[in-house]
C-alpha cells in the first residue's frame, strides 16, 4: 500500500508520457512571438522544399492542389531560417508592421 | 549448462549483458569500463549477440541513446567511468523520470584534476540523487549476477526505474576472478524479455518529457518516491529468486562477515571489502572483534538493514572511497546516511568516515589495521572524530608507529 494520496487535478500519467498531438497543439500558439513573417513569391518559388525541411517549426508544407507551399501562421516563430535557406530566394522577411492583422497590432499578443 | 570461467569484471559485465538479450548498446570509449564494450562489439560482431551497438559522441549522446532505445522497447546497455560519468549528468533525471529502465555499467574511475584513472566512486555517487537504482559488486561474479538481477529489479512493472550497475575500475573490473556463467536458458527463464507499459509506437504516438507548469511538477517527482518506496521488497524478491534459480548466497542489501559476534566493523561498499575480509581474518586472530558489513544498494539506501547490521557493534568504520567535501563528517557519503539510518536506535554506534582509497589507491591491510586500533580505541572513550584522511591525519599516523 502506498503512504501517498494523489489528489484528482495533479494525475500525471506515468513519465508524464502524454499522448501526442497528431498535428497542432492548440494550446501552445507560438506565432506570436515573432515581429518579423516570411512573405513568399509563388512565380519565383520551385518547390525544392528546403523550406519544409529546414523549418524548425515545420511550419512551410506543399498543398498538393496546388503545388504551391503554404506557410502557418499560428506556430512561425519568425526566425528567418527558409529565407536563409531559399536557393530561389523567392521568401522575403517583411515586418509585422506592414499587416493588418500583424501580431504587434493584436490586442492581447500573449 | 552453466560454465566455470575465468573472466575480470568487465568480461563478467560483458558476457551478463549477452546473457540479458541487450538489444540495443550505446559504447563511447573511457578507462576502465571500455573493456566491457571491447568484449561486446566482438560478441556483436562474431554473431554470438544480436544487438544494435552504436557508437554516441560523448556520454551525453551514449544515455540518450538508451533513453530512446528504452522508450522504443528495446532493452538498452550502456555504460561510463569518471569523467563520462558526471558528462552524462543531464540525462539521469529524464531517463529515471520517465521511467526508462536502461542500464549502466560503471567502473569507477577518479574525477579529475589531474588525469588520475584510479577507482574511486565519486563519479557515480555524484549522480546518485537523480533516481536510479545504484549499487556495487564486489567481484566479477557479483558483476555478473547483478546485471542480470538489476535488469529485473528496474523493469519491473512496480518499479520502472534505470539502474548503476556499479563496480571498483580496476580492482575488480581489471582483475580476472572465477565465476560461474550460467546457462541461457536458466537466465531467460529468470528474466523476462523487456516489456514496458508504454513503447514508442507510430500510430499511437506520444510525447516523452513534455514542458509541464511548475505545479505539475511534485506530481511527477512523487511517482519516482513512490516507486522507491516498493523497490526494497522487490529487491528481496528478485535477490531470493535468483539465489535459488542459481544457487547463491546474496543477502539483499547488507553483505555480513564475522559480524555476530563484533565489537567494531568495517563498513564498505565494492571491491575493498575482500582486503577489509582478510584484515578481519588476521584481527581476530589477536582478539580483536571486528566484522564487515558490505552495502550491496546505495539507492535504494537500505535503511532498515544498515540499522540492524550497525546496531550490532559499538564503532564503525565508513571505508568511503568516496568525496563530500564539507559534508557532515568533512568526509564521505556513507558515513553521513548511515549515521541517519542509525539516529532512531537506542545505542547508537559511534559512525565515522576514513578517508581511504581516494585516487584509486589501494586501501592496504596496514590501513585496516590502523582504522581498527583508532576504533578500538573510540570504544573505549567513548568518542571519535568526525572522519579521519588515513594517511595524512595526525591521530591515525601516531597509531601507526
Amino acid at each position: 500500500m502506498s503512504r501517498f494520496i494523489i489528489p484528482k487535478h495533479l494525475e500525471v500519467p506515468l513519465g508524464a508520457c502524454l499522448p501526442a498531438p497528431v498535428k497542432e497543439q492548440p494550446g501552445m500558439i507560438t506565432g506570436n512571438w515573432r515581429t518579423e513573417r516570411p512573405v513568399i513569391d509563388h512565380e519565383a518559388c520551385t518547390t525544392c522544399l528546403n523550406c519544409f525541411i529546414f523549418c524548425p517549426d515545420a511550419c512551410w508544407h506543399l498543398d498538393e492542389k496546388t503545388e504551391q507551399m503554404v506557410w502557418n501562421a499560428d506556430y512561425c516563430k519568425g526566425c528567418m531560417i527558409c529565407v536563409n535557406e531559399c536557393p530561389a530566394n523567392c521568401l522575403s522577411t517583411v515586418n509585422e508592421l506592414e499587416f493588418p492583422d500583424g501580431v504587434v497590432r493584436l490586442e492581447k499578443p500573449f | 549448462m552453466a560454465k566455470e570461467v575465468f573472466y575480470s569484471g568487465c568480461a563478467a559485465a560483458a558476457y551478463a549483458a549477452k546473457d540479458a538479450r541487450v538489444e540495443v548498446i550505446s559504447s563511447y570509449p573511457i578507462r576502465p569500463y571500455t573493456g566491457i564494450m571491447m568484449e561486446l562489439s566482438k560478441l556483436v560482431a562474431n554473431g554470438e549477440l544480436e544487438a544494435e551497438f552504436v557508437l554516441g559522441e560523448g556520454e551525453h549522446a551514449q544515455v540518450s541513446i538508451a533513453y530512446g532505445a528504452s522508450a522504443a522497447g528495446a532493452r538498452a546497455y550502456t555504460g561510463s567511468s569518471g569523467v563520462g560519468v558526471t558528462y552524462a549528468m543531464e540525462c539521469y533525471s529524464p531517463a529515471a523520470g520517465g521511467r526508462l529502465p536502461c542500464q549502466m555499467a560503471i567502473a569507477d574511475r577518479a574525477l579529475d584534476p589531474p588525469g588520475d584513472f584510479g577507482s574511486e566512486h565519486t563519479d557515480v555517487m555524484s549522480a546518485r540523487d537523480q533516481g536510479w537504482i545504484m549499487g556495487w559488486a564486489e567481484s566479477p561474479q557479483e558483476v555478473y549476477d547483478n546485471t542480470i538481477m538489476y535488469y529485473r529489479i528496474g523493469e519491473d512493472h512496480r518499479i520502472l526505474l534505470p539502474q548503476f550497475c556499479c563496480q571498483d575500475g580496476y580492482f575488480v573490473s581489471h582483475i580476472p576472478g572465477k565465476m560461474q556463467m550460467e546457462d541461457q536458458k536458466a537466465v531467460d527463464d529468470f528474466l523476462p524479455p523487456y516489456n514496458h507499459p508504454h513503447t514508442l509506437d507510430p500510430t499511437k504516438p506520444i510525447n516523452h518529457g513534455p514542458q509541464i507548469f511548475p505545479d505539475q511538477g511534485s506530481a511527477i517527482n512523487v511517482q519516482r518516491a513512490v516507486a522507491f518506496d516498493d523497490v526494497e521488497a522487490v529487491i528481496e524478491e528478485v535477490v531470493t529468486d535468483y539465489n535459488k534459480a542459481f544457487g547463491r548466497n546474496y543477502s539483499p542489501f547488507v553483505d555480513e562477515y564475522m559480524m555476530d559476534d563484533a565489537e567494531i566493523c568495517f563498513f564498505l561498499q565494492g571491491g575493498h571489502a575482500r582486503t577489509a575480509r582478510f584484515a578481519v581474518n588476521h584481527l581476530r586472530k589477536k582478539g580483536i572483534k571486528v566484522g564487515v558489513a558490505r552495502l550491496r544498494f546505495m539507492r535504494p539506501f537500505p535503511t532498515q538493514a544498515v540499522a540492524e547490521s550497525l546496531s550490532k557493534v559499538k564503532a564503525v568504520g565508513v571505508i568511503e572511497t568516496n568525496t563530500s567535501y564539507g559534508g557532515v563528517t568533512r568526509g564521505g557519503n556513507i558515513a553521513p546516511e548511515s549515521r541517519a539510518a542509525c539516529y532512531n536506535l537506542d545505542n547508537r554506534p559511534i559512525i565515522t568516515s576514513f578517508m581511504a582509497g581516494l585516487g584509486g589507491e589501494i586501501v592496504t591491510l596496514n590501513e585496516f589495521y590502523a582504522m581498527a586500533r583508532v576504533l578500538s580505541d573510540s570504544v573505549k572513550s567513548g568518542k571519535a572524530n568526525d572522519s579521519y584522511w588515513m594517511n595524512f591525519e595526525k591521530e591515525v599516523l601516531d597509531t601507526h608507529s
